[in-house]
């Protein structure tokens, strides 16, 4: 899962990307509403952890500007401010969830996965796929019912293709979910990562679409 | 005492007394009048009686000398009025029939009162031609009279005087109304409600007093919200680091290595940050509370600024070119104050000017203040800006500082007596102006 950060302070933005990495997610920090709009338009994302007093904008309006766009991404407004008027703004603004600061940063990672569940149109966390079952928010994976160990990379990408549920995803799509900005990428990385996991889940899991990207396997019951 | 009681009190009670003193004086004018009319009657009718007698002398002429009866029928007259004539020489000639002898026994010409047989009687004499008439009434008819016009003019003007206080009453109760529609309207309004009272509708005399309330809830709305946003504000400073402190403390936990000591290093500095803030909001409280700053120490304008340098520059103490005319005035402030506020403009100037520049401060002392100039090297401050930066936590973008430096710099002038302002010299930067007073 790609998260992207829209946080002011420094030292929290970092603290919340540290995080959220240490937590197996892929989480990117920006400053500002312009710098997350350029970020939103140039990269995908999963969901967007907004902090509402931005120095260039308020993040309530910035996040009206992208509800208007049409931008059905999963919001969750993180904040210290707690009046009630505000959280209610906020939600009817078009967010789909609001922490107050401080919080706790298992909670924040929680709230993070069920938003994303929710996007998916799941009600449990546990992705299953044939006899691959995936567990989003402790990073475990099961097949036939044996615990799978499967790196950082290959857990992000796996999660990825299940949870696009069949689509194809294109090479960039991959990478924007298993990388950070700035992250170097060396050119067959997607490859190796795929390799491995098909090594680990069978090869026949995920699908080579020619010229277009990778999908998961439909599963014939 | 409630307003409509009193109304109530002071007219009800003056009317009373207005209106039973004229009570009083009408009932005194009417007892006299009643008297003097009845006494006259008496006079009259004793005069008539003696005047029909001399104008026919025969009729009674005959008959003098017979003694001790009535010897001439005269109409029984209205009860309790007796007449007698009698001759000069005492002879009776005439008397209403029942008459009491003891009334109409003649004494001296005029009026005259005796009390017979436990009764009052008045009696009038007249003397003409040889004759001596008497008339007498019972006093106690007299005030049978009397009482009964008392009560014929009494009556009506007690039922006017209850009636109009009963007026009185509904008069003021309704008078009141705005009044006590205005009590209600405050009475029901919830506390923390501080819109303006509608006027509209009000009565014009209650607009005065409406007026003066709008503006006191005018007052306190701004008062209020001013320290709802200060709340509000201080609220968010002091969680911006909390929150600091606590990511990177689970980020610590859940990591080794380079990153746990990352993170560490971030949530100390979150610790230094949380201090900073709470001990600048106490200074602040401090020197708009109640709280006495004197230590008895004079306080040396020099020292003051050397003091300041040390502090802000700890770390780097080159970068601060101090200048000085001479003149060591004794500042009228306590000396932690003028070195807080000194010390809060350096670090401004410092933190907005690159490291490799350095901050010029100059102490100029013009006999009755002492001023302090500090110049920085940094970018200015628009105008816009200019008008902020006295605001509680406001401060550039996300950039480092409380937000509350010049906050207690303009708190400790305005407690003491000095001035501060911003200039914007042409060759750049920042200049900031503290004037303090000095002892004199």
């Amino acid at each position: 899962m790609r998260v992207l950060l829209v946080e002011d302070d420094e030292s929290i933005g970092h603290g919340i990307v540290a995080g959220l990495r240490a937590h197996g997610l892929t989480a990117d920090k920006v400053s500002s509403a312009a710098q997350a709009e350029a970020a939103l338009a140039t990269s995908h994302c999963d969901v967007i952890i907004l902090d509402l007093g931005l120095p260039d904008e308020d993040g309530m309006s910035l996040l009206h500007r992208l509800r208007a766009a049409g931008t059905a991404l999963p919001v969750l407004i993180l904040t210290a401010r707690d009046a009630v008027e505000d959280r209610v703004a906020g939600l009817r603004a078009g967010a789909d969830d609001y922490l107050l600061k401080p919080f706790d940063l298992n909670e924040l990672v929680a709230r993070l996965h069920a938003l994303l569940r929710r996007a998916a149109g799941r009600s449990v966390d546990i992705i299953k796929r044939g006899p691959l079952r995936l567990d989003p928010a402790s990073g475990e994976v099961w097949l036939d019912g044996q615990a799978v160990i499967l790196s950082r990379r290959e857990l992000a990408l796996l999660a990825a293709l299940l949870q696009a549920c069949g689509r194809i995803l294109n090479a960039d799509q991959l990478k924007d979910s298993l990388y950070h900005f700035n992250e170097e990428i060396e050119s067959n990385a997607l490859n190796v990562h795929i390799h491995h996991l098909r090594r680990k889940l069978g090869a026949d899991l995920i699908e080579t679409v020619r010229g277009l990207g990778y999908r998961i396997a439909t599963v014939n019951p | 005492m409630s307003l409509r009681l009193r109304l109530l009190l002071m007219i009800g009670v003056s009317l009373s007394l207005l209106w039973g003193a004229v009570a009083i004086w009408m009932l005194r004018s009417l007892d006299e009048e009643v008297h003097r009319t009845l006494d006259q009657r008496l006079a009259m009718s004793a005069q008539m009686v003696a005047g029909l007698m001399s104008q026919n002398p025969a009729a009674w002429d005959g008959r003098n000398g017979k003694q001790g009866v009535s010897t001439m029928k005269m109409p029984p007259m209205a009860k309790s009025f007796d007449c007698q004539i009698t001759s000069l020489r005492g002879e009776v000639i005439a008397r209403t029939p029942g008459a009491t002898l003891e009334a109409v026994a003649a004494v001296v010409p005029g009026y005259s009162e005796r009390s017979i047989k436990g009764e009052r009687w008045r009696s009038y004499t007249f003397e003409a031609d040889g004759l001596r008439v008497t008339t007498a009434d019972r006093l106690a008819e007299r005030n049978s009279l009397l009482h009964n016009v008392t009560m014929a003019a009494v009556v009506p003007f007690l039922v006017a005087m209850i009636g109009s206080l009963i007026v009185l009453w509904f008069g003021v109760r309704n008078g009141l109304l705005p009044l006590e529609r205005l009590r209600q309207m405050l009475a029901s309004r919830a506390p923390e409600v501080l819109t303006p009272i509608p006027v509209a509708a009000m009565s014009r005399d209650l607009l005065p007093l409406v007026n003066t309330l709008n503006q006191l809830l005018q007052r306190m709305n701004v008062t209020i919200s001013r320290e709802r946003r200060f709340t509000s504000d201080a609220a968010h400073e002091l969680r911006t680091p909390l929150t600091a402190i606590k990511t990177h403390l689970q980020v610590a936990r859940i990591t080794q290595g380079k990153d746990a000591a990352l993170a560490m290093d971030y949530a100390e500095e979150g610790v230094a940050r949380l201090q900073h803030t709470l001990t600048q909001l106490l200074t602040l409280s401090q020197i708009e509370g109640p709280f006495s700053w004197d230590d008895g120490n004079l306080t040396d304008a020099r020292q003051v600024a050397q003091l300041a340098i040390r502090d802000a520059a700890a770390d780097a103490p080159g970068r601060i070119d101090f200048h000085s005319d001479g003149n060591a005035s004794k500042l009228a402030l306590p000396q932690a104050l003028a070195v807080t506020a000194l010390r809060n403009l350096l670090d401004n100037a410092l933190r907005h000017t690159p490291a490799e520049q350095g901050v010029t401060l100059e102490l100029q002392s013009t006999g009755t203040t002492s001023v302090f100039r500090v110049r920085d090297h940094g970018p200015g401050l628009s105008i816009k800006e200019l008008e902020m930066v006295t605001q509680r936590f406001w401060r550039r973008g996300s950039g480092q500082g409380s937000g509350l430096g010049l906050s207690i710099v303009a708190a400790i002038t305005e407690r003491f007596g000095g001035a501060f302002e911003l200039l914007q010299p042409p060759e750049g930067g920042l200049e900031a102006k503290l004037t303090l007073p000095n002892m004199q």
